[in-house]
């Protein structure tokens, strides 16, 4: 069952009734009944400015989930919690790179990323020759990465967003704001390098069976170290983004996206195993997550029932994605 | 699977490392504060500790399965949350409600299990949803930090028992009683197998289901009992007073050299890991280091201590 599904991503043949009951198709169905229900609730939830936004939300969510589905496809337990603390350093670096000045963009989009990727390339290391868990690994290095990131800010972040940039993060594009059609590009090039590329093979590769993959001659575990360095270069990214939005930085920005990250990934039907499931499903899986909230940010109820209401959603979604009956 | 302890190749023990860094940071932590080795130091390292070690425990139970417990965190401000709400001066009420918020830890804690063990999704992420939910409903009947818990409940906590022995040691030689006692039983085997290869367990005739269960609910019993002494300790109720305890535990049992797949290692690691995480930042303290820098040096410290608890497994592969 498990190979035939990681053999129809990797071939791409799926016939049309299988399609349209297949997991990715039954979470955008989920998408659909969330915005319907977000109108029903309050009238002018459907309109195309409040989807845009809600849309423009899901963004970075969804950067950050780039990252995080590469990590989770490589297997072996992967997974990266840092994906959070790498993201809030990202958007003070930028800032702090940036400071306000149009000239230093590409100061920022070389350096941001490489501090990003740095963090990832030292998780790697250590997950993979030192082995230990990936889990505990990428959660001290989100230890760590929050104190870098208060240490060299002392509490007190500075700098700020340059006008390209924020033009970037809220304006249009006939009605579309630019940040969802980097959204769109990013999509295709990400599902085009998993799936036509000889490096996204070797991903599904050593995602559903690292000991194949080692005898077939990849270098498995360094293969692995470049996955979460990637992953850390794509969260810092996202920082930058999000500054491009906020056009101040403030300590701790990405401590909301780690778990939803993953979460994400479940419901879009990636399995946690590795191995299985693609980036378009990740991003149906941030968009029904950020839809979720709006809804509840919409409803402006107080935070402890939103708190109870994504609990006990997440829950449902979560058994009834990823539950398979046990014994 | 080996109870007994093997002296010849106690360095490959998965639990030896973290007992070395154990002792390196005792040693770190006397030689930093003058007065560690004497009882009012000894009593009040113990009070800052007993939640974090009982936690520990509760998620090395969870680990040793194969599953993880990240809502552990919530569900022990939830409790603290019902007791300071309902907690009365009357000895009769203290009794009740702590029964009471013991029950209810339990009761989540086999929610838990049921969920994980009946539909079969990921620990980890059903273990997150039940934390939001938690912790949603803890921020529902305490928006802010509050309630009330009598003074005489804390000061019996803080109290001593005998002159020299601190009534909170009781927690702890109570948690290793139940400890003993279920590493006689077959459950303690059954932990070690489905933890193992699930599979594999129930070819043998393990009942896979229900020992998962029974996992939850003990590790909900040692939940309670950390609940209480946050509650003793802080003397409120706080929402989010739990929440660094989800992810601070799995830490503790990984340094004290469980698998994170389960099945691996011994329920002793989790203690000591547990120590060494209240030790160090007692160290961190006391080296005079600002604040700034302690979040960092916290996990330079947890990468150094797995590095560390890694090098029995890099020795077994070496002699193989």
């Amino acid at each position: 069952m498990n190979n035939n599904q990681s053999q129809n991503v990797i071939l791409d043949k799926v016939s049309p009734k299988e399609f349209l009951f297949s997991k990715l198709a039954i979470s955008f169905y989920a998408i659909i009944f969330l915005f319907v229900l977000g109108e029903i609730i309050l009238p002018g939830f459907i309109s195309f400015s409040h989807v845009m936004s809600v849309l423009r939300l899901s963004v970075f969510l969804g950067i950050v989930a780039l990252g995080q589905t590469l990590v989770v496809l490589s297997g072996n337990e992967g997974i990266d919690l840092s994906v959070g603390s790498i993201l809030s350093i990202g958007v003070v670096l930028s800032a702090y790179f940036l400071n306000g000045q149009n000239i230093n963009i590409p100061k920022a989009l070389l350096l941001t990323p490489a501090v990003g990727l740095a963090f990832g390339l030292i998780s790697g290391l250590v997950i993979s020759y030192i082995e230990i868990p990936p889990i505990i690994m990428t959660l001290a290095m989100a230890s760590v990465v929050e104190g870098t990131s208060l240490i060299i800010t002392k509490g007190f972040p500075t700098g700020n967003a340059p006008p390209l940039l924020e033009t970037i993060g809220s304006g249009k594009f006939f009605n579309i704001p630019y940040l969802i059609l980097l959204w769109i590009l990013l999509i295709v090039v990400a599902s085009f390098v998993l799936k036509k590329t000889k490096w996204g093979h070797l991903l599904y590769g050593v995602g559903s069976n690292n000991l194949t993959a080692e005898l077939s001659g990849v270098r498995v575990k360094r293969f692995r170290v470049f996955v979460y360095g990637i992953c850390g270069a794509i969260a810092a990214l996202a920082g930058l983004f999000l500054l491009s939005y906020t056009g101040t930085p403030y300590l701790n920005l990405g401590a909301t996206y780690t778990m939803p990250s993953i979460a994400a990934l479940a419901i879009g039907g990636i399995s946690l195993a590795g191995g299985n499931g693609d980036y378009l499903g990740a991003v149906i899986g941030c968009i029904i997550l950020t839809t979720l909230n709006s809804i509840l940010v919409a409803l402006r109820t107080t935070e402890a029932v939103r708190q109870i209401t994504y609990g006990l959603l997440l829950l449902i979604l979560v058994i009834a994605y990823t539950g398979r009956r046990k014994r | 699977m080996k109870n007994r302890l093997n002296w010849k190749n106690i360095y490959q023990n998965p639990s030896f490392p973290s007992f070395l860094i154990l002792i390196a940071i005792i040693i770190l932590n006397a030689s930093l504060q003058h007065n560690f080795f004497t009882y009012r130091t000894f009593k009040s390292n113990l009070l800052t500790f007993t939640p974090l070690i009982l936690t520990s425990i509760a998620q090395g139970l969870v680990i040793l399965v194969g599953c993880v417990d990240l809502s552990l965190g919530a569900t022990v401000s939830l409790i603290t949350v019902l007791m300071a709400s309902l907690m009365g001066d009357s000895l009769l009420s203290i009794f009740i409600v702590v029964l009471l918020g013991s029950g209810l830890a339990i009761l989540m804690s086999f929610v838990n299990g049921f969920l994980i063990s009946y539909f079969g999704p990921p620990p980890l992420l059903t273990t997150y949803a039940t934390s939001v939910l938690w912790f949603g409903i803890a921020l529902f009947f305490m928006p802010t930090p509050g309630g009330y818990i009598p003074k005489s409940f804390s000061k019996m906590y803080r109290s001593d028992l005998f002159p020299n022995f601190p009534v909170v040691l009781l927690f702890l030689i109570g948690a290793f009683f139940i400890l003993f006692f279920i590493s006689r039983t077959r459950f303690y085997k059954h932990i070690y197998a489905v933890g193992g290869n699930e599979d594999a367990a129930y070819a043998n005739g393990v009942n896979v289901f229900l020992t998962k269960i029974k996992v939850f609910l003990l590790s909900g019993v040692f939940i309670a009992l950390a609940s209480i002494c946050v509650v003793a300790q802080t003397a409120t109720g706080d929402a989010r007073c739990g929440l660094s305890f989800s992810l601070n535990s799995v830490a503790a049992s990984i340094i004290g050299g469980l698998s994170f797949s389960g099945g691996k290692g011994s329920i002793i690691g989790p203690i000591m890991g547990g120590l060494i995480l209240g030790l160090l930042i007692n160290v961190l303290y006391f080296a005079n280091i600002t604040s700034f820098y302690q979040e960092f040096m916290k996990g330079i410290i947890i990468i150094f201590s797995l590095a560390i608890g890694a090098i029995p497994k890099y020795l077994k592969t070496r002699s193989l």
